[in-house]
């Protein structure tokens, strides 16, 4: 095994030069659901381009129904056959920066500035989520470029300008072209490390899908005087349905939701219980006490491992100042569901429209609206090559064990590279709890951004050195 | 012995004059619920102090810590003390015009429209509730005053601000004004027709208490990936609250709810059932089918004589367009709880928040904030002289005989006019069940106004007697 050392230093000493790269890219506004922000978007795209043309890679920026994507190739002749092709995945849009007001410095003018902890922060939007995740594999790339003059696999750069907004667009991409983004695993780098000390590699993501529910009663808003008491209402209608959504032990009760549903196999539970889940830290921080999921499960495993079925908001009737007596003629209620193992959106789907139209009255109705963007879940074989090649690397930069986590939020591209591109994706990332993503003042650790780099440095050796041991 | 018949001809040919007052008065939103609209709740009343003073009425627009009250004596020449005297009532304030898309014409601008079955209505918010129905005795006593100078009995007319936001402050007013305002009964124009050819006097009144309730769970909105499962959501917790305040029969499951709803009286079961109340037309007409309150209970006994629990309002999370993955840290609702009987409103609304207190998570907070203070129902005697003559008046004028009905909306103030006052009150209004109160397109039948103002013409006449 050839020593790592002079990519990882090549790292360390060209670090200024690093963070300099990744202040141009957060300097651009690239709020891709915010129409005022397209031309920051494609100016950010343009960018990306000529850092990936200038780093050697065959680059060209494809239109899509949403913002351009860029797309970067590095098949060098004199690969052996056997080298993998590896699909790198990163997104260069934001979180819209609102409310400003609560911003210690501008959110798009980047500030390095240490704490009273001695740790170097970057704040701007998007400083994690994602520019400087993805910064982390291009200048890990561009380090090893330097050193050793090619990468040791094909690799296909994919940074798209959608994923804080409409899933969608990089969904018809994806479809249309295949072939040309056909590779043996993706590699994305927009997840968390377990802790500041432990790095984690997220092998479980739920899926989610989105439903508005309308109810609707009365052909038009009754006093509830003169109709109240003979006359339906849709509130008490849709109450009732959401009301019987939980039993009393907190399971979904709609028929067939579990269907799918496996088990977590043990030796993941006891690794998942070693981990010693901070469950009261955890709710406390957010003014709660009680785990109000499935009784029988341990806090970390209705948030890894159990389907959920969620109000998110609920509207009828008079809600302005005082009172109104009024019988509403709908009620709405909108609802997401997280899904584990092999359950389907349409299996969800049947099971809503049943248990509702059980329980309709006859003179009722009920609209449903379903929203875009359906992921299914996400299971990564924790046996598989790409994970214990990660495992090593991540080790031997951090000096831990990497965490194979899961994560309750749902990350759909990785269901479409599934579903689409038929690979599994090895997510890796190194964002923090307390980075505020999507929240004013985010900011990623200058320690996450440098060992960010020497883990992707470490993970591309790994893939190096399986290539010699599979020397003919 | 003045003619009623000049009377009644002038209260026909000044109708277009009459109109336009009342779109001049609908024209103002005097919504009382929203401070926004404090201005013109003054506007309104102030405008009608104006039309009685320059009808010889002596007449003031009364301050209180709320919407101020217009207060009106017309004493008939050299009749004081000889003939009876009786309090008018009537509210200027209106209910919200939300949802506000959904009119046809703005509520706010009245107009008035001929249907394709020939029946012109006069569309905008107040043109029923109560503008409308206030004007109809008001214009009868202009006719009166025009065709003879004077009124046939002392009157007082008393128009509030604050009906459709509970009356605040209409108790302690009465109490300091009680000697003034004592009459010798009330005439409450706030109530409808038993159909569109039937005119009614109604005996029986729902109470009512209101409250709201917010649940707070998680101290900030969660996103419901990272937290869905073990994070308490206050919209589940509010559904299931809600839903568990019915049981499947209907009958609401609130301990000690019903204490003091009596059985309907055989004879009063008898008489509602000559009304020949079509129970499947009155759901029909706002597109229901099944009768959703008590099992085994008829529509008109339901809503007359039966206490509700109605959610009117429920919020919380994400509302706009699409979807937000959010776990919010607040769900809120509404609350109205219609009384009957001898049911008591502070002993409801304590029965009700402890209902729901014990459906709430220790991690979780619930807060009430309720909304006046409530009223319990109120029954009046149907053989009273007072609602013979009356029911006599409407029968000349109508052609038909006079139904005593009950109503299941509140009218707080015949309680309070009871208790405080010490007097009667008789309803009559001429509103229909199709008006769309507190609906888009609230409207007013000419017919209703036209007839109503003659109605109370013949009235003032019979009180006389």
């Amino acid at each position: 095994m050839k020593s790592l050392d002079d990519v990882l230093q090549g790292i360390d000493g060209a670090l200024g030069d690093s963070v300099a790269r990744l202040f141009e890219l957060l300097r651009f506004p690239t709020v891709g659901t915010d129409p005022a922000y397209h031309g920051a978007c494609r100016d950010a795209a343009v960018w990306l381009k000529r850092l990936l043309q200038d780093m050697g890679f065959e680059t060209r920026m494809d239109e899509t129904t949403g913002q351009p994507v860029i797309v970067a190739e590095y098949a060098p002749r004199g690969l052996p056959s056997h080298a993998p092709r590896i699909l790198f995945y990163g997104h260069y849009d934001v979180q819209p920066p609102d409310p400003l007001d609560l911003w210690e410095s501008p959110p798009f003018e980047p500030q390095l500035r240490k704490g009273a902890d001695g740790e170097e922060r970057i704040f701007a939007r998007g400083a994690c989520d994602d520019k400087g995740q993805l910064m982390t594999f291009l200048e890990a790339s561009r380090a090893w470029l330097k050193a050793r003059g090619g990468l040791p696999f094909r690799l296909t750069i994919l940074l798209e300008g959608d994923e804080e907004g409409d899933s969608t667009h990089l969904d018809r991409y994806v479809a249309k072209n295949r072939t040309a983004l056909k590779a043996d695993v993706a590699f994305i780098c927009d997840t968390g490390m377990w802790n500041a000390k432990t790095p984690a590699i997220t092998t479980r993501l739920r899926g989610c899908i989105a439903e508005e529910i309308v109810i609707s009663g009365p052909t038009k808003d009754l006093h509830s005087g003169y109709y109240g008491g003979a006359a339906r209402n849709p509130i008490r209608v849709l109450t009732k349905i959401l009301g019987e959504l939980h039993d009393r032990n907190g399971r979904v009760t709609l028929k067939g939701f579990y269907d799918g549903v496996d088990p977590v196999p043990a030796a993941t539970r006891r690794q998942w219980k070693a981990l010693k889940f901070p469950a009261k830290k955890y709710l406390a921080g957010v003014g709660l006490s009680i785990p109000a999921g499935e009784k029988g499960y341990a806090t970390y495993e209705q948030i890894w491992s159990r389907p959920t079925a969620e109000i998110n908001g609920i509207y009828a009737g008079y809600t302005g100042a005082g009172s109104k007596t009024v019988l509403p003629a709908e009620a709405m209620a909108k609802l997401t569901f997280r899904l584990v193992g092999r359950q389907t959106p349409a299996q969800i789907r049947k099971g809503l429209r049943e248990f509702i139209k059980a329980r309709l009255p006859g003179d009722c109705r009920v609209r449903y609206k379903s929203e875009g963007g359906d992921s299914m879940a996400v299971t990564v074989a924790e046996s598989s090559p790409w994970v214990r090649l990660a495992q090593r690397a991540l080790k031997n930069e951090w000096g831990r064990d990497p965490v194979l986590m899961a994560e309750g939020a749902s990350i759909p591209v990785v269901g479409t590279f599934k579903s689409l591109l038929k690979i599994d994706s090895l997510l890796v990332g190194f964002g923090l709890e307390d980075d505020s993503v999507h929240s004013p003042n985010e900011k990623y650790n200058l320690t996450s951004f440098r060992k960010g780099i020497r883990s992707w440095a470490r993970i591309i050796a790994g893939l190096a050195d399986q290539q010699e041991r599979h020397k003919p | 012995m003045t003619d009623i018949n000049n009377v009644l001809q002038l209260a026909d040919t000044a109708l277009d004059q009459s109109l336009g007052r009342l779109f001049d008065l609908v024209r103002i939103p005097s919504i009382s619920t929203d401070p926004a609209y404090k201005a013109d709740c003054r506007r309104a009343g102030g405008r009608i102090v104006a039309d009685l003073s320059a009808l010889g009425f002596s007449a003031s627009l009364r301050d209180t810590p709320g919407h101020p009250m217009v207060v009106a004596h017309f004493a008939p020449k050299g009749g004081e003390g000889k003939v009876p005297h009786f309090l008018f009532y009537g509210h200027y304030d209106v209910q919200p015009p939300d949802p506000l898309d959904k009119w046809t014409t703005p509520p706010f601008e009245p107009e008035k429209r001929i249907g394709k079955d020939g029946v012109v209505r006069l569309y905008g918010r107040g043109t029923a509730d109560d503008k409308g129905q206030l004007l109809t005795f008001i214009e009868a006593m202009r006719a009166w005053i025009t065709a003879t100078g004077t009124l046939p009995v002392e009157a007082t007319i008393l128009i509030e601000g604050e009906e459709e936001s509970g009356s605040p402050s209409l108790i302690p007013f009465l109490k300091e004004n009680k000697a003034e305002l004592s009459c010798d009964a009330a005439f409450v124009c706030d109530t409808n027709m038993w159909d569109e050819k039937t005119p009614a006097i109604t005996t029986r009144l729902r109470g009512m208490v209101k409250d709201e309730i917010t649940i707070t769970g998680p101290s900030v909105d969660l996103h419901s990936g990272a937290y869905g499962g073990p994070a308490a959501n206050p919209i589940r917790i509010l559904s299931k609250l809600l839903s568990k305040l019915h049981d499947k029969n209907g009958k609401v499951t609130i301990p000690g709810f019903y204490e003091g709803v009596s059985d309907l009286p055989r004879d009063v079961k008898a008489q509602w059932q000559k009304l020949k109340f079509s129970d499947k037309k009155f759901l029909k007409e706002v597109g229901l089918s099944v009768p959703a309150g008590e099992k085994g209970k008829g529509t008109l006994e339901q809503v007359w004589a039966r206490p509700t629990a109605e959610v009117n309002g429920i919020w919380g999370g994400y509302t706009g367009a699409g979807t937000k993955t959010v776990i919010p840290s607040q769900a809120h609702a509404k609350l109205t709880f219609r009384l009957v009987g001898k049911q008591k409103p502070e002993k409801i609304l304590k029965a009700f928040r402890a209902f729901a207190k014990a459906e709430v998570p220790k991690d979780c907070k619930i807060e009430f904030a309720a909304y006046g203070s409530g009223s319990p129902a109120s029954e009046i005697a149907e053989t009273s002289p007072l609602i013979r003559k009356s029911a006599q008046a409407l029968k000349d004028e109508f052609g038909r005989g006079t139904a005593l009905i009950g109503s299941g909306g509140s009218i707080p103030i015949v309680r309070y006019f009871k208790d405080i006052l010490g007097m009667d009150s008789v309803l009559i209004g001429f509103g229909l069940n199709d008006d769309a109160l507190h609906s888009p397109n609230e409207k007013y039948n000419l017919s209703s106004f036209h007839k109503g103002i003659r109605s109370w013409v013949r009235i003032l006449a019979a009180l006389a007697k």
